[in-house]
């Protein structure tokens, strides 16, 4: 089957004009259910039990009305709609908190959108740049151990600008994966005294700590000019810590000498593999390429803009697993109006459903007995 | 936040108490004059009293609200630690005659002392949990060392100073401190020390705990339980109301709180019938109660939508409404439930009860028995054979009654030795 629409949707140049791609992104959505229908057997009974025709979606209700897949249904079941051969990228989500990991496969086609699209976005954020700069990556090594999606990402992502070295806060050594965040302070300090601008990734709370502790030792730097702040996998990390954004991007001046406008945040999921990236703001605009619908727990119908709910993201982009419409296990709200201009609503990310610390005594109980 | 013989310390001072805590340990366990039962008793009295009168409502009052305790639940529970009912308490643990002397035989006596020192590690589920704990080990004369659990909000050493500034006496007998769990020397130091560890919490701590004591520490457990309902097809609905308001109130979170309910049947079609006529009844009690806190309800309403895509291959059945669900499968393990409101019910004929329990053993704890008359001694004694240690009307699950043991032993005896001495004049 042909992918006109998707194609042309992944070829959109106003990265967050999304009045004018509406009507595109519902062929498109269409064109995906369709071809995850006729090719993916798993995908075709939730459906047909859900009574739910996909050659009849014509309006953004009926994308709205696409059974979506909770991300927990990933972590049980591998959903492929190609020969997995032919698809050069099978990602894992990192493990949770369940043990289990999400699979999902992307073909060369969904790796050339995906690159698409980061091309645009990275643009419009004025994020390429030819210097080389100096990686320090807040995550791990990678190595033929692990399939993390994250992983991957983080790797990719150091090719935004030529490479210098990369230096990773989690590195592969003879007893699995160590983590060594002194390893990155003291390329810190060194990076300090030189002229190439440094690029960190990571997650924020591993970033946070090491300049907690920086600041605690009364360290202060000069970053050099161009170096950047890239965070990475959310702040769920932080909901016990609550640590302000602001209060972040304020440790950064002062430890790094890194102004808040340098420090770029990005969003996405294995499950939802869409780059969403901040504005100056730092707000998560939504993208041509997905949309999202923020959903009441109870009745799963949309909620209004400006209210909590579950998060549910939808993008045709992906043709090697069926992530058309993936509910995450995040709740959040869905804005609109940003004073950075774009008309695009944004995204605020609230937390992880469930009270994650909970300590309760039967819980504990369960979990002795699995051993 | 430090508590050390009654005076209050900054956390950085830590270094310079452990120095001497050893030493200030064994000079009050050499000191000739010991702590009495009643002592300990008359000062709890009279700290409960004072917390009736709303000397500390403005640290009583947030932590009810957060744990959603009506504040006259709360005053009806109050009376545990007055005079009367720590009497009785101690009198049903340690005997009548508690600290009395009697004869062994003719040459020899006996009498109950105190272990000694307990060191104390609290679970951070109920935040005046570290303080009663505690307070057990002060009522069977113990000196005891407290290590907080992490996010402790001070409720705890607050309690504490209070009942030393009312008697001074028990000011050498309590030392909290606030480490964290990482810090293994410190605990393992804390573990020599004591003649008893006394663990709260799940396997975590409990591993931990086993592996910081050596050989001459005694290691006394408080483990984490699981505990459900048993109902025979003929359960009248006002036992099945009393059980649905224990599930609404408890969230399945305490030990005591019914997971789900077993039924008495072999057939999936009698165990979906008595499944939808439970879940009409849990949704009218639950209208009564608080809704299912918001967060926990998108959990739950993901992991049923997850059920509902496999329900075909699962065999599961799912009644959902206002937040709240129940589910019945084709199997018969006991697991815990989603929580907060979404429960389980399963098939679990009375001849296959001790086959399918009897591996979970010490992790039973409350079964709420839901029959009539008839059947009730049968069905309790197998019950028993199980492990579990209570067996209570459905709604009384989560019930405490003054003088009840812990989980089937008396924490006091636990808490104390006795030692046979022979009579000094009799052999000369």
């Amino acid at each position: 089957m042909k992918r006109r629409y998707v194609r042309k949707l992944f070829r959109t140049k106003k990265i967050y004009d999304f009045s004018k791609t509406d009507d595109l992104f519902i062929k498109a959505m269409r064109e995906n259910a369709i071809h995850h229908y006729q090719n993916c057997e798993d995908y075709k009974r939730i459906l047909d039990e859900a009574e739910f025709d996909p050659y009849q979606i014509k309006t953004m209700e009926d994308v709205i009305n696409i059974p979506f897949l909770p991300t927990l249904y990933f972590k049980h079941h591998e959903l492929f709609s190609k020969p997995l051969w032919k698809m050069p990228i099978k990602a894992t989500s990192s493990g949770t908190s369940t043990g289990f990991r999400s699979k999902i496969a992307m073909s060369i086609g969904d790796l050339w959108r995906g690159f698409q699209m980061v091309r645009r976005i990275f643009s419009y954020h004025k994020l390429w740049s030819i210097r080389p700069v100096t990686y320090l990556i807040f995550g791990y090594q990678p190595t033929k151990h692990s399939q993390a999606g994250i992983m991957k990402t983080a790797y990719g992502f150091t090719y935004v600008a030529p490479a210098k070295k990369r230096v990773y806060g989690i590195r592969w050594t003879k007893t699995g994966y160590e983590v060594d965040l002194e390893l990155i302070k003291q390329e810190m300090i060194k990076a300090a005294k030189k002229n190439s601008p440094i690029r960190t990734i990571g997650f924020p709370a591993y970033t946070y700590f090491l300049l907690k502790e920086m600041e605690a030792e009364g360290i202060k730097l000069q970053m050099p000019k161009g170096s950047k702040i890239t965070l990475g996998g959310g702040w769920k990390q932080f909901y016990a810590e609550k640590v302000d954004k602001f209060e972040f991007y304020r440790l950064v001046k002062d430890v790094l000498g890194i102004d808040e406008e340098n420090c770029v945040e990005f969003f996405g999921a294995v499950e939802h593999p869409i780059l969403y990236t901040d504005c100056r703001n730092h707000h998560f605009h939504v993208p041509v390429y997905s949309r999202v619908i923020i959903r009441d727990p109870e009745t799963f119908k949309p909620v209004k803009n400006g209210q909590i709910g579950l998060i549910n993201l939808i993008t045709p982009m992906v043709e090697g697993t069926p992530l058309l419409s993936v509910m995450t296990d995040d709740l959040g709200v869905l804005h609109e109006g940003c004073i950075c201009g774009e008309k695009s609503p944004w995204l605020e990310i609230i937390g992880r459903v469930g009270i994650k610390d909970i300590t309760t005594c039967a819980q504990g109980a369960e979990e002795l007995l699995k051993e | 936040m430090i508590l050390y013989q009654g005076n209050i310390f900054e956390n950085h001072q830590q270094k310079h108490m452990l120095k001497t805590l050893r030493q200030d340990c064994y000079d009050t366990l050499a000191n000739e004059e010991s702590l009495s039962i009643n002592e300990v008793i008359d000062a709890c009295d009279k700290l409960a009293q004072q917390v009736k009168s709303g000397m500390y409502n403005d640290l009583i009052l947030p932590l009810l609200e957060e744990f959603d305790i009506p504040y006259d639940y709360f005053l009806t529970h109050l009376p545990m630690f007055e005079k009367p009912s720590l009497l009785k308490k101690v009198e049903i643990e340690l005997g009548k005659d508690y600290d009395a002397i009697s004869d062994l035989d003719d040459e020899n006596i006996k009498k109950r002392y105190p272990l000694g020192i307990l060191f104390h590690i609290a679970a951070g589920n109920v935040d005046a949990l570290p303080a009663y704990s505690v307070i057990e080990g002060l009522l069977a004369g113990n000196i005891n060392i407290l290590k907080l659990p992490s996010g402790d909000r001070g409720v705890s050493v607050k309690l504490l100073s209070e009942l030393i500034k009312i008697e001074p006496k028990i000011k050498p007998y309590i030392y909290v401190f606030d480490v964290p769990s990482t810090e293994i020397e410190t605990l393992k130091y804390f573990a020599e020390i004591a003649d008893a560890i006394v663990v709260w919490g799940g396997d975590g701590a409990i591993k931990a705990a086993r592996s910081m004591a050596t050989v001459t520490t005694k290691i006394i457990e408080w483990g984490h339980k699981l505990s459900f309902a048993y109902a025979t097809l003929d359960a009248s609905d006002e036992d099945l109301e009393g059980l649905a308001h224990h599930m609404a109130m408890t969230d399945q979170v305490l030990c005591s709180s019914a997971q789900g309910i077993f039924v008495d049947t072999d057939s999936r079609e009698e165990l979906d019938k008595f499944a939808e006529r439970y879940f009409n009844i849990f949704a009218e009690a639950n209208k009564k109660h608080k809704p299912v806190p918001y967060g926990m309800k998108s959990k739950n309403a993901l992991q049923l939508y997850y059920e509902e895509l496999e329900a075909k291959d699962s065999k599961k059945k799912i009644w959902k409404k206002d937040g709240i669900s129940v589910m019945t499968s084709d199997d018969s393990k006991l697991e815990l439930s989603m929580m907060f409101r979404s429960i389980w019910i399963k098939m679990l004929p009375k001849n296959q009860i001790i086959h399918q329990l009897k591996p979970y053993k010490n992790h039973l704890q409350t079964v709420g028995l839901l029959t009539d008359n008839s059947q009730f001694e049968e069905l309790k004694n197998i019950l028993i054979k199980t492990g579990v240690t209570r067996i209570t009307k459905g709604s009384d699950m989560s019930r405490i009654i003054v003088g009840e043991s812990h989980d089937g032993v008396y924490p006091l005896t636990l808490y104390s030795r006795i030692v046979e001495t022979y009579k000094y004049s009799e052999v000369n």
